[in-house]
């Protein structure tokens, strides 16, 4: 499958977004890691890299914007695809100043976010050829 | 009639004066008239000196016979009849004509008859030197005859003792012992020729002593009559002085006791004459102060009242004018106040909708999400999958409900104004989950220090809510994300009241600014951000809740909101 061995990370303080989209993600063939948290997310790109990471952008203690900051930081060819409730521009325009992949309002479908992350796929694969 | 309150007075004053007036002036006639007839009295009591002179010159002329005593007599007769005739006619009416008259009639008979009498006095010498020379004769005749048995010296002796016993003491017994010793005689010698002329003599002097005793009996009789009258006529003055200061006594009395009760009577009545529409007026007064504003003072009295009722009535309509568009000024300034309250109460739902319009996503997404997951695994699901999709799409409704019910419930227009027992502490609570999105959205954390038990107050429910997400967004806004919201609510048993502070830890406020921020339409947002309502219409609806408002700020530290509420006591 195109999808197998491309890592992705969930985070959301939302457990039934993570359940759902690893379920989804997963039956996509993507090999889907999920944090209820972002310190936990964090902790865990100090230690390894993902390929795409889906995050929400606000949660209580470090928030979508600070795991941008240190998915970047570790690995600048980490796509960070962001989900946010509350689009504000200046939020906007903060993350895509940080290296956003995309910007994205909830609710979403999920096709919308399957289909942004095959665009950052594709931009991997692109990117490395 | 116009009385003036000075007339009224003067009239309640005057009667009782002019009763103790009327008693004196006709007690002073009677005094008069004591005065008058004690003037009467004295010269009756003149008259009866003068009469009692007559009379004691009467018993001495009667004792002594004498020409002197006569003269004496005459003289004091004289002097009484001059002091008679110098009394004035008038005079003489008042005490008594009649008296007079009879007083006059004694004292022109009394001359002739003590005339008569002293006549009588000198034949009276006369007759008893006779009597005496004939005894001699007779006593000498029966010495020589001697031989005449029938009369004998002796018996001679005893009838010449018997003689002078009746000279001496001119009494019946005397009289009736000589006479019968002259009977004696005659019967003793028929034929005495010598006994006649003794026996003559003897009868003249029974006849002389008789007139005397007649002519002084006469006399007596007219000098009793003159003593009675002049007696009667002084009694008769003191009498009528008697009974002049009795009824003068009655009449002082009478004077007295009319002033004693009638004074104050007439003072009493006068009093509440005066007193009386003073009384009604303070009574209607009282009345309107106590809220019967449509009351007007009666305009009976016509003296000084009148004016003052006229008056205090003209006020009353000016202050009814004045009252009646201040309550419609109230009304007016209630509405207002309503209306303000509503409009800041609909910025605050705005917040709020953008909030819950937000928080909204995270089920809605969820909810997306779990169809899409249904979806992906449609030939595939197990009952156990369904159950856990719909367990999940069920709660996150829920989730979703509860949201806009929160929003609802403060939105909705709760018309009551009803003061009711709140948990302050519960609604607290809920104001925290109205503002949950916002705190999320600013990611603002929240240190709450809030008791476990309940607290309460009495207040409004939708009010003290709207006065809490006021604050709180305020706070919320100020921070500009990324900072902590303090909440602490604290009984305060001193005063008796809640404490609630709401502290943020955001820009703060300039001290210049401090002082506004409770004026209506002062706002520190940039325009089309806030209404500028917030902090007056918080004040005003925590006023009506009997609390106090204060705000604290240091700028770049923070600003501290403190809200007191009295607590909520039974009965109260």
């Amino acid at each position: 499958m195109i999808n197998e061995g491309c890592r992705l990370m969930v985070v959301d303080d939302e457990l039934i977004v993570c359940k759902r989209l690893k379920q989804i993600l997963e039956k996509a063939g993507y090999d889907v890691t999920v944090f209820n948290n972002g310190e936990d997310a964090v902790k865990k790109l100090e230690l390894e890299s993902y390929d795409i990471i889906v995050t929400d952008l606000k949660m209580e203690g470090v928030d979508g914007m600070k795991i941008l900051e240190t998915a970047k930081r570790k690995n600048p060819d980490t796509r960070v695809i962001m989900i946010t409730g509350f689009a504000e521009t200046e939020t906007a325009r903060e993350a895509f100043r940080k290296g956003v992949f995309d910007f994205i309002s909830k609710p979403v479908e999920i096709d919308t976010i399957k289909q942004v992350i095959i665009k950052a796929q594709k931009e991997i694969s692109g990117s490395k050829t | 009639m116009r009385l003036r309150i000075w007339h009224k007075m003067i009239i309640g004053m005057a009667i009782p004066s002019f009763i103790a007036l009327l008693g004196v002036l006709l007690s002073y006639g009677y005094i008069d008239d004591v005065q008058k007839r004690h003037g009467y009295e004295q010269i009756a009591d003149n008259i009866n000196d003068h009469v009692l002179e007559v009379r004691q010159n009467e018993n001495y002329f009667f004792h002594f016979k004498n020409g002197r005593f006569l003269d004496k007599l005459h003289k004091a007769i004289l002097d009484l009849k001059n002091s008679v005739n110098k009394i004035s006619s008038y005079t003489v009416e008042e005490i008594g004509k009649e008296d007079f008259a009879l007083l006059q009639d004694a004292i022109r008979t009394y001359p002739p008859l003590i005339n008569d009498l002293y006549d009588n006095y000198l034949e009276e010498t006369n007759v008893t030197e006779k009597v005496r020379a004939e005894g001699r004769k007779l006593e000498s005749f029966v010495a020589e005859k001697n031989r005449t048995s029938e009369l004998t010296s002796s018996f001679i002796l005893h009838l010449r003792l018997l003689e002078k016993n009746y000279m001496l003491f001119r009494n019946e017994k005397s009289f009736n012992a000589l006479n019968s010793k002259l009977t004696e005689m005659k019967k003793l010698t028929p034929h005495c020729f010598e006994c006649n002329p003794y026996i003559e003599a003897i009868h003249n002097l029974f006849e002389t002593y008789k007139k005397s005793d007649a002519l002084v009996a006469e006399i007596q009789l007219t000098g009793d009559r003159l003593e009675e009258i002049t007696r009667r006529m002084a009694q008769r003055e003191r009498q009528r002085i008697g009974s002049f200061l009795t009824k003068t006594k009655l009449l002082l009395a009478a004077a007295l006791v009319l002033l004693s009760t009638l004074g104050p009577l007439f003072v009493y009545k006068t009093a509440t004459y005066i007193v009386a529409p003073i009384i009604r007026l303070a009574e209607i007064t009282k009345k309107i102060s106590e809220g019967n504003m449509t009351l007007r003072a009666p305009l009976r009295e016509h003296d000084e009242t009148y004016f003052l009722a006229t008056s205090f009535n003209t006020m009353l309509d000016k202050l009814q004018l004045t009252y009646n568009s201040l309550e419609r000024s109230i009304e007016l300034l209630n509405e207002k106040q309503a209306q303000l309250v509503d409009s800041e109460k609909r910025a605050s739902i705005g917040l709020l909708v953008a909030g819950v319009a937000h928080e909204l996503n995270n089920p809605l997404y969820n909810i997306s999400l779990t169809v899409d997951a249904m979806k992906d695994e449609l030939n595939e699901l197990t009952e156990e999958k369904i159950s856990e999709y719909i367990e999940d799409i069920s709660s996150q409704s829920k989730r979703a409900h509860d949201i806009i019910d929160n929003l609802l419930d403060f939105a909705r227009a709760r018309k009551s104004t009803e003061m009711e027992k709140q948990n302050i502490v519960r609604i607290v609570k809920e104001s925290f989950n109205l503002v949950a999105n916002q705190m999320r959205i600013n990611n603002i954390k929240l240190e709450q220090d809030l008791p476990d038990e309940p607290l309460f107050i009495k207040g409004n429910h939708s009010k003290l809510e709207q006065i809490l997400v006021s604050i709180l967004t305020n706070a919320i806004q100020a921070m500009k994300g990324n900072g902590t919201l303090r909440v602490s609510l604290r009984p305060d048993p001193e005063s008796n009241r809640i404490v609630l502070k709401i502290s943020d830890n955001g820009q703060g406020i300039p001290e210049e600014e401090i002082r506004n921020i409770f004026e209506p339409f002062f706002t520190t947002k940039p325009v089309g951000q806030g209404t500028g309502l917030g902090l007056s219409v918080c004040r005003s609806l925590v006023r009506e809740h009997n609390g106090e408002i204060e705000v604290e700020s240091k700028l770049g530290e923070g600003t501290t909101v403190t809200l007191k509420f009295p607590q909520y006591k039974e009965n109260a």
